[in-house]
């Protein structure tokens, strides 16, 4: 026993810090070990919400789910769905809106946002001001958008409506979102208004890293503004243009809200776009089984647009 | 080729005056530096010259033309930058010929004028390179290329060395010297190191706070400073500054030294305004290689502080009273600090200045 004291009371120091949980926390830090254990309770959030609802879409689109028909069972039914699909009118004018709807909102947003952001890059006076104004649309939830806009453009109410036939522009009041005609237009007019601000945002933080030597040298040389924006602006914007483009296209595909709220798709089917199809048909219709195999379509749709994107825009290459 | 002149030339940001009227005369070849801290205006100065800034009032003429409304393009002006400013998505060759370009020159003729400015920069293997893939000494000579492919009246230069490291910036100053002796045109070019300054222009601005201290050839400019901040400013170590009064003693003037160890200097040079100084507060300057160790007959003498050797010379920092000086001696030296060490003062090369206001005096 008293051997043993002595032996304890000889190293003390060295005993302590062994059992000192900050200094085992330090030894562990400067181990390579560190970098996994850092990663990990992200890793776990990602394969958590992530990547388990991912695959199990997947895994959907191979099976029967109808909440509606419980005798069909949820057994594996192979390529079904997709082969449904195919021959789906709906899916494919969906396919088309989609392609439609985002092709234009992007487009549009993409011009008002770089010209807002231009202007904004100015710092005349009041552009702070402006700034926090020309994001306010961005700030307003989908479905609050939705709703004012809806009342905006109402056939009785509209106070858009108003200001047309007041101008000149309208002999009646106009039910935009009930014309087959107008309702994806006036739809995609709506969310270009909603999305805009994000573009002017990502393009004017790209436009603060553009050196002002580039501007006047081009100046110097004889290039006027179009020149400018065509030689040096987009060209320094590549990566940031690229970056929000990919971004917003994959928001548009796959958020059905707004559209949910102004039209529901219709009139008819003329709104109709796959990530409302598929909200529609796992949450109306309860085929869940379908509406697994319709995300997953989307899902390569994305895959696809964005690789190519990425290689067309050569975003990569220097 | 073409003269420069500027009249007045202010420029205000709000209440901020960053430019208090200029005056400048440039003559045709003339190679100008404008030589300052940051914010002493300068580059402020070169973009109104440029036309990229208007000035607040003033009248700036290149040859006889008055420029203040006409376009930067219009200016036949070159300008290289610090950043170089080359266009990212072109090859070097479109880079170069830009100007040209959007000046309507036939592709032929570009093309010929293209290669004549890449050969003579040393570029031409680099013709079909973007930008990204040059290094920092290339980039900086597509830039001049560009600037010498216009032929212009007027080549401004916005501190082109600054991004390079030591031992590019010496060849390229090199580079730009034998250019302007080759080309003759004339050149405004701003920087904030005096070595640029000194070996490149054939007159230098040196400016603080928007106004211009000094305009002057480089050897007056390093020898005849017109106040404190010039004699500071220009030289590397730079001048001393001694605090003292002036004093007659017989036929020899001295400096007793300010402060509670008070030592004198005797001050070899007798000018004649020097003997009306007597008993004056004043500051003496003199340059580091003005010094030399003198045991026998000392202008001066003090203790030594620090010792160091640079190979070509060794620095000697002395305590002179309660203030320190720092002489640049030869290079075998065997001195040790704490010794005692006398030195003599060139006879040309004394600077006294008012303590006030810090202008020369003498």
């Amino acid at each position: 026993m008293a051997e043993r004291m002595s032996a304890l009371s000889q190293h003390p120091p060295s005993v302590w810090r062994r059992l000192d949980p900050a200094a085992a926390l330090g030894r562990l830090s400067e181990s390579r070990y560190w970098m996994y254990l850092l990663l990990v309770p992200s890793a776990i959030l990602i394969l958590a919400v992530v990547l388990y609802p991912t695959v199990y879409g997947f895994q959907l689109s191979f099976r029967q789910m109808r909440l509606n028909r419980p005798d069909l069972g949820t057994g594996f039914v192979g390529f079904k769905h997709y082969i449904a699909m195919w021959s789906d009118k709906v899916f494919w004018l969906s396919l088309r809106n989609t392609a439609v709807w985002v092709t234009f909102a992007v487009i549009i947003e993409f011009s008002l946002g770089l010209v807002a952001a231009l202007a904004l890059n100015r710092n005349l006076p009041g552009t702070k001001i402006m700034g926090v104004l020309i994001l306010l649309p961005f700030f307003l939830p989908n479905v609050v958008a939705g709703h004012m806009w809806a009342l905006l453009l109402d056939p009785r109410l509209g106070v858009i409506n108003d200001i047309l036939v007041r101008l000149g522009f309208l002999e009646t009041y106009k039910a935009w979102f009930a014309d087959p005609s107008t309702a994806l237009g006036a739809a995609i007019l709506v969310e270009a208004w909603h999305g805009f601000p994000f573009f002017a945002l990502l393009l004017l933080a790209g436009l603060k890293g553009v050196p002002d030597d580039l501007y006047k040298a081009a100046s110097v040389d004889g290039a006027g503004p179009i020149r400018q924006l065509r030689l040096i602006t987009l060209p320094m914007l590549r990566s940031v243009i690229a970056a929000a483009v990919i971004l917003r296209v994959i928001g548009l595909v796959n958020s059905p809200d707004l559209l949910l709220i102004l039209t529901g798709g219709g009139p008819g089917q003329s709104t109709q776009v796959l990530s409302l199809y598929a909200f529609q048909k796992a949450y109306k219709d309860f085929n869940f089984g379908y509406a697994g195999a319709l995300s997953v379509v989307m899902f390569v749709l994305l895959m696809l647009f964005a690789w190519a994107y990425v290689r067309v825009s050569k975003v990569n290459q220097d | 080729m073409s003269t420069l002149t500027l009249n007045g030339v202010r420029k205000s940001f709000g209440a901020l005056d960053v430019l208090q009227s200029i005056d400048l005369e440039l003559e045709d070849g003339e190679f100008l530096v404008l030589l300052g801290p940051s914010g002493c205006g300068k580059s402020t100065l070169l973009n109104i010259i440029a036309g990229l800034e208007t000035p607040t009032s003033g009248d700036i003429f290149i040859g006889d033309k008055r420029v203040n409304d006409v376009h930067p393009k219009n200016r036949n002006i070159a300008m290289v930058f610090q950043s170089y400013a080359l266009y990212p998505t072109m090859p070097v060759e479109r880079n170069i010929g830009f100007g040209l370009e959007m000046r309507g020159v036939e592709p032929d003729t570009r093309k010929r004028a293209v290669d004549g400015a890449a050969r003579m920069l040393q570029v031409d293997h680099l013709l079909d390179r973007k930008p990204g893939q040059l290094s920092g000494g290339q980039r900086q000579r597509v830039a001049m290329g560009r600037a010498i492919v216009r032929e212009p009246e007027l080549f401004l230069f916005d501190e082109p060395l600054s991004n390079l490291d030591a031992k590019l910036r010496a060849e390229m100053r090199t580079e730009i010297k034998r250019l302007h002796n080759r080309l003759g045109t004339t050149v405004v070019y701003v920087t904030h190191d005096q070595i640029e300054a000194m070996t490149l222009g054939t007159r230098i601005a040196v400016m603080k706070g928007g106004v211009i201290q000094q305009l002057a050839d480089p050897m007056t400019t390093y020898e005849k400073p017109a106040n404190m901040f010039v004699a500071g400013f220009i030289g590397s170590p730079s001048m001393n500054f001694v605090h003292g009064t002036l004093a007659r003693e017989g036929d020899t003037t001295t400096l007793k030294t300010d402060g509670k160890d008070s030592t004198t200097i005797r001050l070899p040079r007798v000018a004649a305004n020097l003997e009306n100084l007597a008993g004056r507060k004043v500051v003496l300057g003199v340059r580091p290689e003005s010094f030399a160790a003198n045991a026998s007959e000392p202008d001066l003498t003090g203790t030594i502080d620090v010792v160091e050797p640079t190979g070509p010379d060794t620095l000697v920092v002395l305590a002179l009273g309660g203030q320190t000086i720092t002489a640049r001696l030869g290079p075998k030296l065997t001195v040790a600090t704490g010794e005692t060490l006398g030195l003599s003062i060139h006879p040309d090369s004394i600077s006294l200045f008012d303590p006030d206001s810090g202008n020369r005096i003498g």
